[in-house]
């Protein structure tokens, strides 16, 4: 690990200014590749500490946000109309939540379902949305990535690829978005309350947060350099209560997803009135498999419905020698998960 | 009595609590890189990027200029070592240092040291090297293996074992069965991270490091030192968990040696879990080809095992579980053969069970097909071919109660209750699968020494550098001693894990717990002798004069006929404050100089196979599969073993074992697998997110029971070993679960859930 | 015979092949001292919590010198009810300042990317991994480790009892962390079953595989917990 400032911010100007500091130290140029990681906020560290180690983070500044005001980002609030989780909620606080785990369970699911209990209490819900891929060439310093290292290719195209994206892949990079709250949250149609951006304050569509990797694999995500996620904002709607996720893996627990799905539904008797659906363990960026809700609007939720629902899903899909199987397993993970929400008692 | 603590049956001892609890409870046991020690400086390995090819240059010049930066070891340092010795203590002959060229990925290329673990741990990121790269072969099917028979190269197999006409006999089989199965690469991964440190005392050195073979490693250090072994103490007093991967000398050691030395003070490297994934052994991946041919009514006529392993270019390392397999049933006639493939690997060694857990679920699964093939219970297959006799040699076998097994473990199982139809078992969504397979394990013994000392306020004190892995057998030698010596075992302590002590041999083949309590019971017996005939011929107290043979040692107090006085008393009439005995213990079969060879560093086993009489220990292992109907993920939800070992010492360890053994068994059919990256020869899940050990919530409730068994032709403490009998057939026992479940047979491990999906 | 050419295309695929790390960040680092608003750990501390006050009240206040990475920081955890003030370089784990600064060396190793759980320690009560946290993030906060669970009269801790009571352990590596994690597990109120407890400590890998008999511990120390 480099050696690197540490510097422990009392307000959120002032961490995003640090932030700022030390990408103008480094030259604006990285800066306008999104590639400059010289600055860094530090949360929970459950994502951020591991690349460090790894040398995949290689930052000179480290900003320490975990004394920012607990009143004001470490808070859950919920009204009829919405959730507000601050954005250094620690995961388990929120998985514990009376009105996460009663009115949202969708989102208590992909919390208690991620990682390990000592993760959850440590990883914050801002850095939770923010983590970067698991794929093992990108951990891995030695290998090339495209992510990691522009130009330098993609090991991970013909390589081991069991564990990689068949959605929203593209030639230069196939790595998986790894985590499960943000499922819960596109499915959901959050918003994002920032502060930091040249702009000053903004609220952005958590759908908006993600880049596809496209060419520039390594810009990950819309925020501007020093950009703090400050408050996630998750509106309450008829299909939140009856909403599910399942989680496919090969361990029982502490694994990263092969595949995953959250649904919500509001049905009105056995008719899908709306259908939310988002992937995970399968796509680049959080995935809201929108062919699948628009092919349920309307219909009898049966086995049949579900079935081709699912289909839809991956009719862009784009498989690679080890993980072609994601494409049956993902069609029936939606099902389960349709049929698993449909079943709830409400 | 518990769960946990089983009530022990005849030919049982205590289910005593381990000596070491407390201290492993309240984080006081010393683990090798806990020691506490002063100045220490801190070592990191630099290793390679590439598997095979040769390092041009390696740029030092950056991490030198890290503050705290001490001194890096790197070619052309090393002239004062010895390359390593395989087939001595050493898992390879390599020596990573003494020529430039890459052998494997992630071969040690430097060894930085540091004032801190941080400011080292940056200079090694800052090594950069050049590399003239070849292309390497990664795995048994790559191009550019070469592909070699065991037999002929590795100097312990005389022979491929065989009996009578295969092929005759397969070709006018009523029915045939021919497939291939395939294992793969698997890594230790003890929780304990790899290490070793070096401390120099003029020209004496001491060694921490977690080792399953003190005296071995011992030996090997010295000698790559040049040095005598007399200089060198090895201390290890715990470890945390081994399982075969520090049981063989890796290059790390001396190089650490080395840089405390150049340093003159003390070095201490701790290996990062993705470089223990290269920079130590692994278990081979094999390919193997069954072929049985049977009667009609299911006795096996002809039987053939092939198998292929993975070795390095430079070493000739086999496990050859042939050897096992061809000896476990009645087969009318038999054929075998094992062959090396050569690849760019480093050399692999010994993992739990090395030859039967890959070889056992080749036979296994394939007794399964064949009775599928028969439309006969698995368990009547197997009965139907149960032999007292061996069918290489012709050796009976010195206890085998394989089908008592059967019949126990089937009844706990609830076997009775299971559909046989494939597919035919479901409840809700998830699909139920059945399967059964045998275990086996070939007893060992090794010599052994031990010292154990009786004092007059009636403490025992046993002394072995046996290796406490985690099987327990701590405890057992001062069960042992306590039982011998008629004591609590609140009153003995055990001293083991330092090259100081009388040694034991390696802490591998399961052996441990025969070797030692041997050794204990012989310097036991040794004591009361001597106290014995020191008290009839005292002339003194009410024992003066009675027949030394007549007396016995029980609670403290030395009983003959009627009379009987205090130890205390004892002591005091001979004026002595204790007795010690000092015993080397030599298994039949063994060279009379085994006890020296094992101070040399070399331990000698014997057992299984090759004696007189074939020596195993059996099981029967239950497994119960549920997998989702629509996205198929494996789960296990109850395991039933049931054993047959010989006398338990203790019944909460050995169940311990037991248990932890079936465990990784299922682990191993379903979730372990070191996978390299085919055009490199690297390893990519080279860490515990990838690679996947069994968690908590994966582990099924398991039913244990160690049948009765007295055997006392195995040795004179009667025990066979049980810490890897647990983990063979469970493999086979999973794969013939999933067949039931879903008709589908999964002949590669591990199976995984898109082997299923349609 | 030709390398595959699976590193960098800029370099010749084929014969003499180099490569050199990237994000070499020497010297770009000096830049970062010269930060206006650079950190006294203290400072920021002595701040109590807040609203925030807007863009320019600057929580953070000028340290006399900005420090320099790599730098030694001071940091003042409280470890199993003692104070312990630390110089520590501050890339320093927390689970490396326990180990390396602090002589506590029963929490464990076993990855260091928090895979494994080995590491875990209560920090202001909660179940922590050590090997993810620096240390100089937990000013003043309290930690305690598997040496601060006994008694002074070295009276065993519930859950020290009945690991030793059911064999929960083999090697006895992993136990501090699966101990530390198996309190918390308990006062969370996640080990009413033994599906919870499966689940709630899947965090704490056990190679020797002792997870039935963890299971039966963590049971049988609820019981005991109650009354405490």
């Amino acid at each position: 690990m480099d050696r690197f400032t540490y510097l422990r911010a009392g307000d959120v100007y002032t961490a995003s200014r640090a932030i700022h500091s030390a990408q103008t130290a480094r030259g604006s140029a990285s800066e306008e590749t999104g590639l400059d990681r010289s600055g860094i906020y530090l949360a929970g560290g459950t994502n951020v500490t591991d690349y460090m180690t790894l040398g995949v983070l290689r930052p000179t500044t480290v900003v320490d946000i975990n004394r920012l005001s607990a009143e004001l980002y470490s808070r859950i609030d919920s009204d009829a109309q919405r959730l507000r989780l601050g954005a250094l909620v620690r995961m388990s606080h929120a998985e514990g939540h009376p009105a996460v785990r009663q009115q949202y369970p969708v989102i208590r699911d992909t919390l208690m379902l991620a990682a390990s209990p000592q993760i959850r209490n440590m990883a914050s819900l801002g850095g939770n949305v923010l983590q970067r891929t698991r794929c093992e060439y990108f951990r891995g310093t030695s290998w090339t990535c495209n992510k990691r290292t522009p130009g330098t290719g993609c090991a991970a195209l013909e390589g081991l690829n069991r564990q990689h994206a068949v959605l929203g892949t593209s030639d230069r990079c196939i790595a998986t978005y790894a985590g499960d709250f943000a499922q819960a949250l596109i499915a959901l149609d959050a918003t994002l309350t920032t502060v930091g951006a040249r702009s000053g304050g903004r609220t952005i569509r958590f759908a908006e947060l993600h880049r596809l990797p496209g060419q520039t694999p390594h810009i990950e995500t819309t925020l501007e350099p020093g950009e703090l996620i400050t408050y996630i904002d998750v509106p309450a709607g008829p299909w939140t209560r009856r909403s599910a996720y399942v989680k496919v893996r090969d361990r029982e627990s502490y694994q990263f997803a092969l595949c995953s799905a959250a649904v919500a539904l509001h049905m009105e008797g056995s008719k899908v009135r709306e259908a939310r659906i988002a992937l995970g363990g399968i796509a680049t960026v959080p995935w809201r498999a929108r062919e699948s809700e628009a092919a349920l609007r309307g219909m009898v939720l049966d086995e049949a419905a579900a079935a081709k629902a699912a289909d839809a899903a991956f009719a862009d899909a784009h498989t690679r020698e080890h993980n072609a199987f994601k494409v049956p397993l993902g069609k029936q993970t939606i099902v389960r998960a349709l049929l698993a929400a449909q079943a709830m008692k409400i | 009595m518990s769960v946990e603590a089983p009530e022990p049956a005849s030919n049982q001892g205590q289910p005593a609590v381990r000596l070491d609890a407390r201290i492993k409870v309240t984080g006081e046991a010393r683990y090798a890189a806990d020691m506490p020690l002063g100045n220490v400086a801190y070592g990191v390995l630099v290793t390679s990027e590439i598997a095979r090819g040769s390092v041009q240059s390696l740029h030092l010049e950056a991490a030198r200029k890290v503050p705290g930066v001490l001194d890096i070891v790197s070619y052309g340092d090393v002239a004062d070592l010895k390359p390593p010795d395989f087939g001595g203590g050493a898992y390879t002959s390599l020596g990573p240092l003494h020529a430039r060229d890459i052998h494997h990925d992630g071969q040690i290329m430097a060894l930085v040291v540091a004032e801190s673990f941080q400011a080292a741990e940056e200079a090694a990121s800052r090594v950069t090297a050049e590399y003239l790269q070849q292309q390497p072969s990664a795995n048994l099917d790559s191009d550019g293996t070469e592909t070699v028979a065991a037999v002929g190269n590795v100097a312990r197999l005389k022979q491929d074992p065989s009996h009578g006409d295969f092929q005759g006999a397969f070709d006018g089989a009523a029915v045939r069965l021919d497939a291939t199965y395939y294992t793969p690469t698997q890594t230790h991964n003890p929780m304990e991270l790899y290490s070793t440190t070096a401390v120099w005392n003029d020209s004496r050195l001491t060694i921490y490091e977690p080792t399953q073979t003190i005296y071995g490693l011992r030996a090997e250090v010295a000698r790559q030192l040049n040095m005598d072994a007399g200089d060198v103490r090895i201390i290890c007093p715990y470890v945390g968990g081994a399982f075969g991967s520090k049981g063989a000398v890796t290059p790390r050691t001396a190089i650490v040696a080395l840089a405390a030395r150049r340093l003159n003070r003390p070095v201490r490297c701790i290996v990062s879990r993705s470089q223990g994934f290269t920079t130590q052994p692994y278990r081979a991946p094999t390919r193997q080809r069954v072929r049985l041919g049977a009667s009609q009514d299911g006795r096996i006529v002809a039987f053939s095992h092939e198998g292929w392993e993975l070795t390095s270019r430079i070493d000739n390392y086999v496990v050859a579980g042939t050897e096992t397999t061809t000896r476990m049933y009645a087969y009318g006639s038999v054929a075998s053969r094992v062959s090396m493939v050569r690849a760019d690997r480093q050399t692999p060694s010994y993992m739990r069970s090395p030859p039967e857990l890959p070889y056992m679920f080749g036979l296994e699964s394939a007794l399964d097909e064949l009775a599928y093939a028969l439309q006969l219970d698995p368990i009547e297959l197997r009965r139907r071919n149960d032999t007292a006799v061996e069918p290489i040699e012709g050796k009976r076998f010195s206890s085998r109660h394989l089908m008592q097994c059967y019949d126990h473990a089937a009844r706990q199982f609830g076997w009775g209750s299971r559909n046989p139809q494939p597919g035919s078992m479901r409840e809700g969504d998830w699909l139920i699968g059945m399967g059964c397979a045998t275990a086996v394990y070939p007893t060992h013994i090794g010599a052994a020494a031990a010292r154990v000392r009786l004092s007059a306020n009636g403490r025992v004190r046993v002394q072995c550098a046996s290796h406490e892995i985690g099987t327990g057998v701590r405890t057992v030698a001062g069960q042992m001693a306590a039982e011998q010596l008629g004591v609590d075992l609140s009153a003995v302590t055990v001293e083991m894990g330092d090259s100081e002590l009388p040694p034991a041999p390696v802490a591998g083949g399961s052996n441990s717990t025969a070797s030692v309590c041997s050794a204990v019971l012989m310097a036991c017996k040794q004591i009361r002798t001597r106290l014995f005939e020191g008290i009839s011929h005292s002339g003194k107290g009410p024992l003066a004069g009675s027949d030394p043979a007549g007396m016995r040692l029980v609670g403290g107090t030395v009983i003959t006929g009627g009379a009987s006085q205090p130890l205390a008393e004892v002591f005091d009439g001979l004026g002595a404050a204790m007795v010690e005995e000092y015993a080397e213990f030599i298994p039949e079969g063994a060279p009379a100089d085994a006890v020296r060879k094992l101070y040399a560093g070399h331990s000698t086993l014997t057992g299984g196979p090759g004696g007189t009489e074939v020596k195993f220990a059996f099981g029967a292992e239950f497994v119960e599969v549920r997998i989702h109907a629509r996205t198929h993920e494996i789960r296990v939800p109850r395991m039933v073993g049931t054993f047959a070992a010989g006398r338990i010492m203790n019944p909460r360890t050995a169940r311990s074992q037991l248990m932890g053994g079936m465990i990784w068994g299922m682990a191993a059919a379903l979730l372990e697998s070191t996978e390299l990256d085919p055009r490199t020869a690297r390893t990519v899940n080279r860490d515990l997110q990838e690679y996947y050990l069994a968690v908590n919530a994966d582990t099924p409730g398991v039913q244990i029971t160690m049948l009765p068994e007295v055997d006392p032709a195995v040795n004179p403490a009667g025990v066979k070993g049980i810490g890897e009998l647990g983990d063979v057939g469970t493999n086979a026992a999973v794969a013939n679960a999933v067949f039931h479940a879903t008709g589908k047979r999964i002949r590669t491990l591990p199976i995984r859930l898109e082997d299923l999906l349609s | 015979m030709d390398a595959h050419p699976l590193m960098p295309k800029r370099y010749p695929a084929n014969a003499r092949f180099s490569r050199t790390r990237r994000f070499f960040l020497q010297g770009a680092a000096s830049g970062a001292a010269t930060l206006p608003l650079a950190a006294s750990a203290a400072a920021a501390l002595a701040q109590p919590a807040r609203a925030d006050r807007g863009p320019d009240t600057g929580a953070v206040r000028p340290a006399p010198a900005g420090p320099r990475p790599g730098e030694p920081e001071t940091v003042t955890l409280r470890i199993n009810g003692q104070s312990h003030t630390l110089s520590i370089d501050p890339r320093t784990t927390l689970l490396d300042a326990l180990r390396d600064h602090a002589g506590l060396t029963g929490t464990k190793k076993g990855c260091g990317h928090g895979q494994c759980g080995a590491c875990t320690v209560h920090v202001d009560g909660q179940r922590f991994l050590s090997c993810m946290a620096f240390a100089v993030t937990l000013e003043g906060r309290s930690v305690t480790t598997i040496e601060g669970l006994a008694g002074p009269g070295g009276q065993l801790h519930p859950m020290q009892q009945a690991f030793i009571d059911h064999d929960a352990f083999q090697c006895g590596y992993c136990t501090p962390g699966q101990i530390m994690s198996a309190i918390a597990c308990v006062e969370e109120g996640h080990a009413d079953t033994p599906g919870d407890i499966r689940e709630y400590m899947s965090g704490n890998l056990c190679r020797c595989a002792a997870y039935p008999n963890i299971v039966a511990a963590i049971q049988r120390a609820r019981q005991a917990m109650k009354g405490r």
